[in-house]
């Protein structure tokens, strides 16, 4: 019997695909930023993004996607579009010298939360949440409240509203079997090859 | 005294559900609808043949042979898995609705397990509960989702619904230990386990435009438990087993 393996049998590509064929329209989806808390009381951080049709899926992947090796104690996903962005700054600017006072008073009160980005390179953190009406009155209400001696290179806003937070009775799901050296790359022996081939070219020259 | 013979029959049966299940699910390694799902399917898989290396591990307690030897070195009559988890993965729908069928009753049977009275078996239903809730948890988001989605989505999910379910009852096909597990209060018996399954699944599907087949008129797909199995399995244990039976000392 032939192998039912689609990596073997190639899922009946046909060997020969014509020659024009209509383009594919872009089928791609939104994406979710996904932020992590490693430890019960240590601030959430941004991690990465997923692509998910929405917030409960973009959970479901983030999970595997950013927590299938280590242990933490929290996660949450929001949609990309919904994550507001600060300028960016440099060397000892702090970004807050950016955020107008002045802001209108439109919209309901609600909680924003704030997320600093310390250092060129690394991940934004989460610092705190400002109840406002809308982006720039947390903003201005946030500059007195999160401004310190350390300059913050940018701001991510994002409505509490618009956040999907795992339930705490889901926190199991990163309570795994510790056997998982299979899964780990630490039985290639990539080094002692490596070692192998500098000496053999060392012993060619 | 606990009957070792009806115990290593349970055993055996859910490992190597997990076992031909893990690897099936592994072939979709690469070739997922979308990467975040590859790697989450795939991640999946390999819960499951860590899941069941630990139940052959308990097996090896017992004095059966190590995993690695029961594993790969069996053919398919020597095996008890149901004949459900051995069919080709088809298309995504239909080893998401495996998947989310199988993975139900799997963590339904853990959880009744928490409670045995064999120890190391209750224990390791403990250490797997986060595991067994991702894969639920994963398995019910994406039914509720492509379950209400399109024509298209709804259609597919349907039909291998109904291609599935009758393979799916296989899952509780009864034991001849059955009395013996349930007086042992090593396990409360398949029976238990199947009505717990129907609520569950009953209440996912509820919530979306599919529709359950109707119990009274499908016939159940028995036998595997008993090493009966379709023409999938020897092909599937051939594969799996090609690098071992050239050198089962081989390592990486």
């Amino acid at each position: 019997m032939k192998s039912l393996d689609p990596r073997v049998s190639r899922l009946n590509i046909p060997d020969q695909p014509p020659q024009l064929e209509s383009k594919v329209p872009l089928d791609q989806l939104g994406t979710f930023e996904v932020f992590l808390q490693l430890k019960e009381g240590k601030p959430y951080h941004h991690v990465g993004a997923v692509h998910a049709p929405n917030n409960e899926m973009a959970f479901v992947f983030a999970k595997e996607q950013f927590s299938r090796r280590l242990i933490c104690s929290g996660l949450f996903v929001v949609e990309t579009r919904n994550v507001k962005v600060t300028r960016f700054t440099e060397g000892e600017d702090t970004v807050y010298n950016y955020i107008s006072e002045t802001f209108n008073e439109e919209g309901e009160s609600q909680v924003f939360e704030f997320f600093h980005l310390n250092r060129r390179g690394k991940q934004h953190e989460h610092i705190g949440s400002v109840e406002a009406r809308n982006y720039d009155e947390a903003l201005a209400l946030a500059k007195p409240e999160f401004i310190n001696e350390k300059p913050v290179f940018n701001v991510w806003v994002v409505k509490t509203s618009d956040i999907l937070f795992n339930d705490d009775e889901d926190k199991i799901i990163w309570d795994t079997l510790p056997e998982k050296k299979f899964r780990d790359a630490i039985a290639y022996k990539a080094a002692d090859k490596l070692k192998e081939f500098k000496e053999k070219q060392q012993e060619a020259l | 005294m606990i009957d070792e013979i009806a115990l290593k029959e349970l055993i055996y049966k859910m490992a190597d559900d997990l076992l031909i299940l893990g690897h099936r699910n592994s072939e979709w390694t690469g070739l997922g609808p979308l990467l975040e799902e590859d790697i989450a399917f795939s991640s999946m898989a390999q819960d499951k043949v860590g899941q069941s290396y630990a139940l052959y591990q308990l097996l090896h307690d017992l004095g059966e042979n190590d995993p690695d030897t029961v594993a790969f070195m069996r053919n398919a009559e020597q095996f008890h898995n149901c004949q459900f988890v051995e069919l080709p993965i088809g298309e995504y729908d239909f080893s998401l609705v495996r998947h989310f069928l199988y993975d139900t009753a799997d963590a339904l049977r853990f959880e009744m397990l928490s409670n045995s009275a064999y120890e190391p078996l209750a224990l390791l239903a403990k250490k797997i509960k986060g595991e067994l809730r991702y894969h639920t948890m994963h398995a019910d988001i994406w039914i509720k989702q492509l379950g209400a989605a399109t024509e298209d989505s709804i259609g597919r999910l349907q039909e291998s619904l109904i291609q599935a379910f009758p393979y799916a009852l296989g899952i509780f096909e009864p034991s001849e230990y059955e009395d013996q597990i349930k007086a042992d209060k090593i396990f409360e018996g398949e029976e238990i386990l199947q009505e717990r399954w129907m609520d569950k699944i009953s209440a996912v599907i509820g919530s979306t435009a599919l529709a359950l087949p109707d119990l009274g008129t499908i016939t159940p797909v028995y036998g595997g438990r008993k090493g009966d199995h379709t023409a999938h399995l020897q092909p599937l244990l051939d594969e799996m087993s090609e690098v071992f039976k050239i050198d089962p000392t081989a390592d990486w």
